[in-house]
C-alpha cells in the first residue's frame, strides 16, 4: 500500500512538472482595486523584444547603458534574420505568443498585426507625446496601418542606384539622367565584360526594386500609385512593357548569371570585386561599404532615372503587443526613447539618420545619405512594392520575375497572374 | 480454475505522463489540424467553416499540383538513389581495408550537419559566378558553366543532390549494421556450394537484411515527404516554383499568406499521402515474412 502511495505521488509530481512550463506568461496583474498598474522605478519589468540579428552587437551595448539608468527593466532579446523574423512573428501571432515588442516593416508586412488586433494602437500615445513634431511625417504615415498608428518608426529608407565610379570612369560612362542613358550605360558595361547590375532574386524583393522602377517609368507617378492601391488593373500595357523591359535586361545579360536564386544580402560582393557596376540599394548601403572596409570614394549613387523623379521608400518600425498594459508600454517606450537618440545614431548603434523630423545626417564618412534624403524630399517617393502588396500578391510577382528570367513565363502572363492574385485577395478580404 | 489476472494500476499510472504527452502533442494537434483544415481564416480570431472546400481547392491550384508532382518525384528519387548509394557504400565499407573507420566517419559526417547549413554550403558550391563547381570546371579547362539552382530544369536535381549528400550517411550506418547481422557461416556454405559473390549478395545477404530495408525505406519515404529545410534554404521553392514542395507550400500558405485553413488542409493531405504510401508498404512486407 505504501509503495502504491509513493508511486501515485511520483506520477502526480511528474504530471505536474510536465505542465509547469505550459501556459503563457501573461501574468500581469491589476491592482486590488482593479485599476491597471502604473510603472514605478522599483518594479521589475521583463520585456521580450524580437529583432534582427544584424543589430545584436549594438543592442547589447545599448541595453547595458539602459540598465544603468533603468535597472528594473529587463530586455530579453531574440534575434532573427531578415526573412525569418517575418515568419516567426506570424507564427507567434497565430499561437497568441507574440513578444512584447518586435521589429517590422511598414505597409502590408506590418499591417497584418493591427488588422488582427495583435499590435497596440499608438494613436493616442503619439498625440499625447508629440510624435507629429518628433518624427518625419513620411515615416510616421507609413506606420499608419489598418486605421491605426501601429508602430514606433525606427528607420525611413529611400532606394537609389549605387554604382562604381571607377568602372563608370574607365568606360567613359556618364551618370545617367534619363532611362535611355541608363540603358546605354548598361549596354556599354556589358560590351566591356562588366555585368551592369548586381542583384539577388532568391526572395524576390531585391530584383523587385528594379522591376518597380520600370513600372514607375512606364506607368508614371499617378499610374503607379493607382496600380499599388489596386485602383487600376495590373493586367495593362504599362505593366507588360515594364516586365518586357525586365525580360530584355535578363536576355541581354545585364544581371549576374543565376541571379534568380542568389542571396540578395550578398550583392555587394559582386560590386566590390568589380564583376558588377551597379546595385539598387537604400541609404544604408554607405554603412555596408564602410563595414566591409571598402573605399567609399569608389562608390557613388544616382536616383534611378524613372523620369518621375520619385524614389522608392519604405519604413521600419517596432510594434507592441496589444495585450500589454500601460505600465509595460511605458517601460517599452522608455527603452525605445533611450535607444533612438542622436547619440546612438552618431555611434552607428541604431539607424543613422533617425526617422526624425529634424534628424542629424551622418557626416562625410557617409556622403550619400543626406543627398538621397534631400533628393527624396524634393522628388517625392512611392511605397516599395512588397510593402504596397500583400505577401501572396508579391509572391506572384516574384515567381513571375523568376519565370520571365528563365523564359517559362511571358510578361503578359505575369501581368495577368498578378491581377488575378489581386482579385483573389480582394475577394477574400 | 483460471486465476484472475490482477491489474497493476501502478504500472498504468506510470504510463499516464507519457499518455498525457502523446495526447497533447500528437493526438490533439492532429485532430485540431483536421478541424482547422475545414475552416478559412488568418489563424487569429474567427474561422469560417467551409467544409471540404480547402481540399477541393487544392486540385485546381496549379502551384499545389506542381508541389505534389515535385514531392512524388522527390520521394521516388530519394528512395531509389539513397538506398542504392548507401547500400553500395555500406557493402564497400563492410570490407576490411586500411582507413575503413575514417571513410565510415567521412561518409557519415554530412548527416550531422543541420539541413539549413547544408543549404548554405551548397548555395555557395552552386554559385554560378564564384561557386566551387563552375570555378573547378573552369580550372580544369571545361567550359561548362551552369546556373545550377537558378535553372528551372536543373534546380530540382541540384537541390536533390545536396539533400542526397546529407542523406546517405544514416541509411549507410543502418545497412552496415544489417550487413554485420548476416551469419558468416551461411555465406561460407553458399560459397562452398559454388555461389558467386553476386548470387551470395542478392540471394542471401539482401533477403536476410529485409528488416533493415523496411526501416530504411519507410524512414526515407517519411523524411522525403517532409523535406523542407534544404529547399527553403537553397531555393525557397523557386525559381518560379520549380522546387516547390508540399511542405514549403504549406508553410507559405499558413505563415506567409495567412491562409491557415488552406495551409493546414495541405498538411493533412501530406499526412494522408504518407499513410497511403507507408502503411501498405509495411503491411505488405510484414505479410511476406
Amino acid at each position: 500500500m505504501k509503495k502504491k502511495i509513493i508511486a501515485l505521488m511520483l506520477v502526480a509530481a511528474m504530471s505536474a512538472a510536465m505542465f509547469a512550463g505550459c501556459g503563457n506568461n501573461k501574468t500581469e496583474k491589476n491592482n486590488s482595486d482593479g485599476s491597471e498598474k502604473t510603472a514605478s522605478s522599483e518594479e521589475q519589468v521583463d520585456i521580450t523584444y524580437w529583432t534582427l540579428g544584424t543589430r545584436q552587437e549594438s543592442m547589447e551595448q545599448i541595453v547595458s547603458e539602459f540598465n544603468e539608468e533603468y535597472p528594473n527593466i529587463n530586455i530579453i532579446f531574440s534575434y532573427y534574420d531578415t526573412d525569418a523574423i517575418k515568419d516567426a512573428c506570424k507564427v507567434a501571432a497565430q499561437a497568441d505568443n507574440l513578444p512584447d515588442m518586435w521589429y517590422n516593416w511598414g505597409g502590408s508586412l506590418g499591417a497584418y498585426y493591427p488588422q488582427n488586433g495583435c499590435s497596440k494602437d499608438l494613436t493616442e500615445y503619439a498625440a499625447a507625446n508629440g510624435w507629429d513634431e518628433k518624427f518625419n511625417s513620411g515615416a510616421l504615415s507609413l506606420c499608419e496601418l489598418g486605421g491605426q498608428l501601429s508602430g514606433y518608426p525606427i528607420a525611413y529608407n529611400v532606394v537609389g542606384m549605387f554604382y562604381r565610379k571607377d568602372i563608370f570612369q574607365e568606360y567613359g560612362i556618364e551618370v545617367p539622367t534619363t532611362f535611355e542613358q541608363f540603358e546605354q550605360a548598361c549596354a556599354t558595361l556589358k560590351k566591356n565584360g562588366v555585368t551592369p547590375i548586381s542583384t539577388g532574386g532568391l526572395y524576390g524583393w531585391h530584383t523587385m526594386r528594379l522591376v518597380e522602377q520600370f513600372v514607375e517609368y512606364y506607368a508614371g507617378a499617378d499610374g503607379h500609385d493607382e496600380l499599388n492601391s489596386f485602383d487600376s488593373s495590373w493586367d495593362q500595357e504599362n505593366v507588360i512593357k515594364a516586365l518586357a523591359k525586365y525580360q530584355e535586361f535578363c536576355e541581354k545579360g545585364y544581371f549576374p548569371e543565376g541571379f534568380i536564386t542568389s542571396d540578395p544580402n550578398d550583392t555587394l560582393i559582386s560590386l566590390a570585386n568589380g564583376n558588377c557596376a551597379m546595385d539598387i540599394q537604400g541609404q544604408w548601403y554607405d554603412f555596408n561599404i564602410l563595414d566591409n572596409d571598402l573605399d567609399m570614394d569608389q562608390y557613388g549613387w544616382f536616383p534611378f532615372p524613372n523620369e518621375t523623379g520619385r524614389m522608392s521608400a519604405f519604413t521600419e518600425m517596432v510594434q507592441f503587443n496589444a495585450d500589454m498594459d500601460d505600465a509595460k508600454l511605458d517601460a517599452c517606450m522608455k527603452f525605445m526613447d533611450f535607444m533612438e537618440t542622436e547619440e546612438h545614431a552618431a555611434a552607428d548603434l541604431v539607424n543613422n539618420p533617425l526617422p526624425f523630423a529634424n534628424a542629424v545626417m551622418p557626416g562625410d564618412e557617409r556622403p550619400h545619405v543626406s543627398e538621397m534624403y534631400e533628393y527624396s524630399n524634393e522628388g517625392g517617393t512611392f511605397t516599395i512594392t512588397d510593402q504596397a502588396f500583400p505577401t501572396a500578391v508579391a509572391d506572384v510577382l516574384f515567381d513571375g520575375q523568376a519565370g520571365i528570367c528563365n523564359g517559362t513565363e511571358t510578361p503578359e502572363k505575369v501581368a495577368a497572374a498578378i491581377q488575378s492574385a489581386i482579385e483573389e485577395y480582394k475577394s477574400a478580404e | 480454475m483460471v486465476k484472475k489476472r490482477k491489474i497493476d494500476w501502478g504500472a498504468y499510472a506510470f504510463l499516464l505522463p507519457a499518455l498525457i504527452i502523446y495526447l497533447s502533442v500528437i493526438i490533439f494537434p492532429v485532430c485540431y489540424s483536421i478541424y482547422i483544415s475545414l475552416h478559412n481564416g488568418t489563424g487569429i480570431g474567427k474561422m469560417d467553416f467551409v467544409g471540404l472546400e480547402n481540399y477541393v481547392q487544392m486540385f485546381s491550384d496549379s502551384i499545389f499540383l506542381t508541389a505534389l508532382k515535385n514531392n512524388i518525384l522527390w520521394i521516388v528519387l530519394t528512395v531509389v538513389l539513397t538506398t542504392s548509394i548507401s547500400l553500395l557504400l555500406a557493402v564497400a565499407l563492410n570490407n576490411k581495408f586500411r582507413g575503413r573507420t575514417f571513410f565510415r566517419a567521412f561518409f557519415y559526417f554530412p548527416c550531422v550537419v543541420a539541413p539549413i547549413a547544408v543549404a548554405l554550403i551548397w548555395r555557395w558550391i552552386y554559385n554560378p559566378n564564384i561557386g566551387f563547381i563552375n570555378e573547378f570546371l573552369k580550372m580544369i579547362g571545361i567550359n561548362y558553366t551552369q546556373t545550377w539552382i537558378s535553372g528551372e530544369n536543373s534546380a530540382f536535381f541540384t537541390v536533390l543532390i545536396a539533400s542526397l549528400w546529407q542523406g546517405i550517411g544514416q541509411p549507410m550506418i543502418l545497412f552496415l549494421a544489417g550487413l554485420q547481422t548476416v551469419p558468416a557461416d551461411i555465406l561460407e556454405a553458399a560459397s562452398i556450394d559454388g555461389a558467386g559473390s553476386f548470387t551470395r549478395f542478392f540471394k542471401i545477404t539482401v533477403p536476410l537484411m529485409k528488416e533493415t530495408f523496411i526501416m530504411v525505406i519507410a524512414t526515407l519515404i517519411i523524411s522525403s515527404m517532409k523535406v523542407f529545410d534544404v529547399v527553403k534554404g537553397l531555393t525557397n521553392g523557386g525559381p518560379n516554383n520549380a522546387t516547390q514542395m508540399l511542405s514549403t507550400y504549406m508553410y507559405s500558405q499558413t505563415f506567409s499568406y495567412n491562409n491557415v485553413g488552406y495551409g493546414t488542409a495541405i498538411a493533412v493531405f501530406m499526412v494522408l499521402m504518407m499513410l497511403v504510401i507507408v502503411i501498405p508498404y509495411i503491411a505488405f512486407t510484414a505479410r511476406e515474412k
